[in-house]
Parts: C-alpha cells; structure tokens; sequence
C-alpha cells in the first residue's frame, strides 16, 4: 500500500501523533462518561421532585435533600420515606442489570444477548409462580427455621427479620438454582458460548411450560399477580431492600471491571485469538456469566421482568465510547441508570395517580430511541 | 543458531481419528519455517497445539527448555503469538485498540506510554497509519488480515505462529507481509516464525526450512530446494511439478496441470 503518510514524516512523528490520537480518544471518552452522569444526576434530582401527590422544583429537591432548607413534614416524608428509595432503586437496578448484560454480550461474542437470555429470570419466574400459585413458600419458612438454629446456638445475635417477601424469596431461590446449572455447564469440557445460550433457551422453555400449566388452573387473582409481576416493577422494594441490593451490585461491578482486557480479547477475536492473547475463554466466561447471573437474579427476583434495559444500555453505550469494557462497562451502567430513570419517572407521572410499571415504560420509550440511536449513528461506533 | 522450541513425539486426535501423528521438530532463533501439506494434513491442528488452544494427547512442546505445560497462559503469550486463518466478530474497535490487545499480557489496566509506543511503532512498521483510527468490522479480509499480524507483532513474543497468513492478501500485500515478517525475524533476537501456509512459491522463497507433512506426519523437513522435490509434491499434493531457479537465484516450483490420482 502506498503510504505518502508515512514517507513524509519521520517515525518518531507518526508514533507521537498515532500515541496522542489515542490518549485523545480516550480523553474524550472519559469526558462523555462523566457528562452522562452528570445528566443522570440532574435527571434523580429531578425525578425525586415528581410523583402523584407532592411536586416539588429542582432547586427545592436539593435543598430539601442537602438540608439547605427544612421543608414541610409531609415533603420531607414523600421525599426520604418514598421517592428516595424508588429513584435509588430505578439506579442501582438500571446499572446491575446494564452491567449483566454487557458482561454477558462481550462473554458470549453475541449482541443479542440479553440479561434474559441465559435462564435467570425464566427461573425467577417459576420461584414467583410457585409461589403465588402454590403457596409454596418453603424458601422463606427453610430461611426462619435456619435463622432460629442460629439463633439459638448464639443468643448474642439480634433478631432481624429476613428481606423480600416470600415471592421474591422463592423468585431468587430459583433464580439462583439457574446460576447454578450455569456454574456446573461451565465445568462441562469442551462447552462453548453456544452452548450456554442453548442451555439459556432450553430453561427458558422448560420453567415457561410449567408457569403455562400453572397458568392454566389458576384463578382471576392469582393471573392477575403473576401478570402484575411480569410486568417488571420497582415498587417491591423497601428501603432496608435498597441499600442491601444497592450493596451486593457497588461490590459486585468493580469485580467486573477486573476482567475489560479479558472481555476485550473475548468479544473481538473469540476463543482461539483470547488463548492468543493469554487469556482463557473457558474460564473468563465461566466467571463473568456467573457474576453476571448473580446480578440479574438479585434484581430481577424484586423487580420481575425488566431485560430491555440489559440489552440496549450497552449497545447505546457501544455507540457512543466503543467496546473497550474498562469504558463500556460504567458507561453502561449510567446509560442504564438513566434509562432506568426516566422510564419511572415518565410511568409515575404520565397518567397520576396511576403509576406504570417500569418494565413497560422501558420497552414503550427506550424501544424507540434504541431504534432511532442504531439507525442513525452507522458511521460511528 | 540456538534452539528456541523443540517438538517431540506430537499426537493429537479427534476421536479415532489421529491428526498428528509422531511429529518431532525443532524450531532455531532467526528461522522462518513453513509447514506445507494439502488440506486436513493437520497443519492447523499443529499450530493449535503449539499454542495451547488444543491439547495433544501424547507429545512434548518446550520452549528455550521449558515444558509449556508448565507455564501458565499469559506466560505462554509472551512467548508465542498466534495468528488465526480469519477472524468474525460481532462487536468491534478501532484499530489501534485491537493491536493494542497484543499488550494484553503485559497490561494489568491501564495502557502505559511504552505499550501505547509499540503499537504505534507497530501499525507504521505494517503500513497501517492511514487505518489506525478506522473500524477493524470496516476493513476488507486482506486489511483485517494485516491488523491481525500487526496484533502479533506488536505483543512482541518469541515466536510467531501463523495459520494462512496470507490467504487473504492480494499479491503485493503478501509480499509486504513476508519481508516484514522476514526482517523481524532476521533482525531481531530470539526470534522465529512456523507458518502454515499453501503457497508452495511464498514458502520456499521466504523460509530458511520447510516442513512438508502428510496424513499427520513430518515426510521431509529441511532446506526448501531440498523438501520441495517433484517426487514429494507429486505424493503430498498428487500434482506433478519442476524446480526451476531463476536469473536472480529464487527457486521456483512451477506445478503442470497434471493430476497423478483422480
């Protein structure tokens, strides 16, 4: 190839210009990343301002929230006793289940991949139909009979009482028996990223069958419950739930952030070229499905079924800073924040007092944007 | 020339089906060694082996005296670089990112001014300036081919393992490639090259030594005028063919039209 480029400039030049291109890039990108949470910021503070009773400013929100300014009783009340906890909940669950599924894309080498994919919430889905079906509710009462042993051995222990009601105990219960077949597939010699999204497809099968021939004997009530929670909503959590969930996902994604280089060499070459590049896929994808799993099974056990928000927030982020995972990775977890986000918002103002499910708002809103952002950013990443 | 991989006893099958069979090589600091052989003669599986993406059943691979069984992975790649046939993704980087992921073994985090340099160094030693910041899924086979070795080049390793280099190069392209590759080795330390490859010209003109293999066995290893005989050809490839060497010194193997075996 005839490179006039290059016979012009002397080397040290071009490798100045081609070094510095890159930390520019880089810079840039960086600088994207800190705007984006910087409008998600502005986007909580004004979301926590908006709801069905009490509607507040921006600049009275913070106040209140900063305690600039005192506000009244039933203000402050709305604020920290409801909307906090909802808008903290909207972000933490928008990032764990963004965060999944870029993990899960890049393990997989596949952009179809989504949170859903492997199974997690299929088996979440059955531990909700279990319970509200069956009253089957052995999770939460195993849980109270084990804290009591416990309890009994050392007295010293306060008694608390276990999170999550007993839908969500028994989604989560199931949720985790599919991290577990995960964690046993990748045992498997020779399994593959195919096989993982097989298995995925095969369970998805297998616990829709059984929720169908629930489905099929149950009352009014019971369709309405399960209907509810498929629906996928944040107003399951209390505050306490909050932090808990808020706590496992800050531990967990830092974890995640260790293996981008890994991820990198994953998602663009494949097996033979990660080996190349002395990373193991086999073991790599074992433990990032697993982490990934976790996070969605977490989630999705308290919200039911969200999955678009894990599917689009990285490929939005793809569009915007590449697919380096040290970059994609936070920058997934912001655009899920804030997708998150204004979808809540948007469910719990749109026709107040009646608030959306979240899970519907994400598809209604988010479905069209994710649409216009591919459609139209063909030239860039 | 020292000895920088030695290959004893090599078995590989799969299933019943025995691929490598006995393969006994060694390989010497500043060679460039082409494996020759038709299809399904198991020089892919070779190279698999060599760089730990398949495991053979039977067999010993050191490299400067150490078993690789007993180096871990990321050791293992800055020993040796592979080059696969072809590469398809689903996602993509620019350019500079993916010869970046030669790095990858000597990167924790962050990218380093020495690593940012290599690279740099690397995409102008490959004529790559004009595609640095362009995306790799943008680029034709042949120029996705280049980066790939460039990959390789830039993660600096011992030695270079590549299947097909060239398949996908057009004529001037692999050229190039071959007289960078043939100038890394030649001039730099501790360097070598084993390169599956079909272009029986390509081999014999840039390889210190071939290795013809035939139903999973080494048939004839050593200088290309040597291994690249009519006799050989005719009972690897069932073609008939004469060496021919031109007024610049270069062995030519013209092959007749003839097929020996339908």
């Amino acid at each position: 190839m005839v490179n006039s480029y290059a016979n012009t400039k002397y080397l040290g030049e071009i490798m100045d210009s081609l070094s510095s291109k890159y930390e520019d890039k880089n810079r840039d990108h960086v600088v994207k990343i800190l705007l984006l949470g910087l409008c998600t910021i502005v986007i909580a503070i004004f979301a926590l301002g908006q709801g069905s009773s009490v509607n507040l400013d921006m600049l009275t929100t913070a106040k209140i929230l900063l305690q600039i300014e005192e506000g009244s009783e039933i203000q402050r009340l709305i604020l920290w006793e409801y909307r906090v906890p909802r808008v903290v909940f909207a972000i933490i669950a928008g990032i764990g289940l963004a965060v999944a599924g870029a993990l899960m894309q890049g393990a997989l080498g596949n952009p179809l991949v989504s949170p859903l994919t492997l199974g997690v919430a299929s088996g979440a889905a059955l531990g909700a139909a279990f319970a509200i079906f069956l009253d089957l509710t052995f999770v939460s009462e195993l849980l109270a009979v084990l804290w009591s042993v416990v309890t009994e051995i050392i007295p010293a222990i306060p008694v608390i009482s276990f999170v999550g009601s007993d839908l969500v105990l028994n989604a989560f219960f199931f949720a985790l028996f599919v991290v577990y077949i995960i964690i046993k597939l990748g045992s498997v010699r020779g399994v593959t990223a195919e096989s993982y999204i097989l298995v995925g497809i095969a369970i998805t099968f297998i616990a829709g069958a059984i929720v169908q021939t629930m489905v099929y004997f149950a009352t009014a009530e019971e369709l309405s419950q399960l209907t509810h929670w498929s629906f996928g909503s944040l107003a399951r959590v209390d505050s306490r739930e909050v932090w808990l969930i808020g706590g496992v996902v800050i531990f967990l994604v830092p974890k995640a952030l260790e293996w981008s280089w890994d991820l990198n060499s994953l998602s663009i070459g494949g097996d033979e070229f990660a080996i190349s590049t002395g990373v193991d896929p086999v073991d790599t994808r074992k433990k990032i499905l697993v982490l990934s799993s976790l996070l969605t099974a977490l989630i999705i056990s308290f919200t039911g079924m969200i999955g678009f928000v894990g599917l689009a927030a990285p490929h939005m982020s793809r569009l915007i800073i590449g697919n380096d995972y040290r970059k994609l990775i936070p920058c997934s977890a912001i655009f899920g924040a804030l997708l998150m986000l204004i979808a809540d918002t948007i469910g719990r103002t749109i026709i107040a007092p009646v608030v959306l499910p979240v899970g519907l708002m994400l598809s209604v809103v988010g479905g069209p944007l994710f649409i216009y952002l591919l459609l139209t950013n063909r030239g860039g990443h | 020339m020292s000895e920088i991989m030695k290959v004893e006893d090599l078995k590989f099958s799969w299933g019943d089906n025995l691929v490598i069979d006995s393969v006994d090589f060694v390989l010497r600091e500043n060679e460039i060694v082409s494996i020759l052989g038709k299809n399904g003669a198991g020089k892919s599986t070779l190279l698999k082996c060599l760089n730990k993406i398949l495991e053979p059943d039977q067999g010993k691979i050191m490299i400067h005296g150490e078993d690789i069984r007993e180096i871990g992975l990321i050791a293992t790649s800055k020993k040796m670089s592979y080059v696969p046939q072809s590469i398809t993704s689903n996602f993509s980087m620019d350019v500079f990112d993916v010869i970046l992921l030669g790095r990858r073994p000597y990167i924790n985090w962050s990218v380093g001014e020495l690593d940012r340099k290599i690279v740099s160094k690397t995409i102008e030693k490959m004529r790559l300036t004009d595609f640095a910041f362009r995306r790799f899924d943008r680029l034709s086979g042949g120029e996705r081919q280049r980066v790939i070795i460039a990959k390789a080049v830039a993660q600096e390793p011992n030695i270079f393992l590549f299947d097909e280099p060239t398949s996908d190069l057009d004529l001037k392209n692999q050229i190039e490639v071959m007289k960078e590759l043939r100038k890394i080795v030649s001039e730099e330390n501790g360097k070598a090259a084993l390169i599956a490859i079909h272009d029986i010209n390509v081999a014999s003109r840039f390889s210190d030594r071939i290795i013809l293999l035939h139903e999973g066995k080494i048939i004839s290893n050593g200088k290309p005028s040597d291994v690249l005989t009519p006799e050989n050809i005719e009972l690897v490839f069932e073609v008939t063919s004469r060496q021919v060497v031109d007024e610049d010194g270069i062995l030519r193997i013209f092959i007749n039209d003839e097929i020996t075996k339908d």
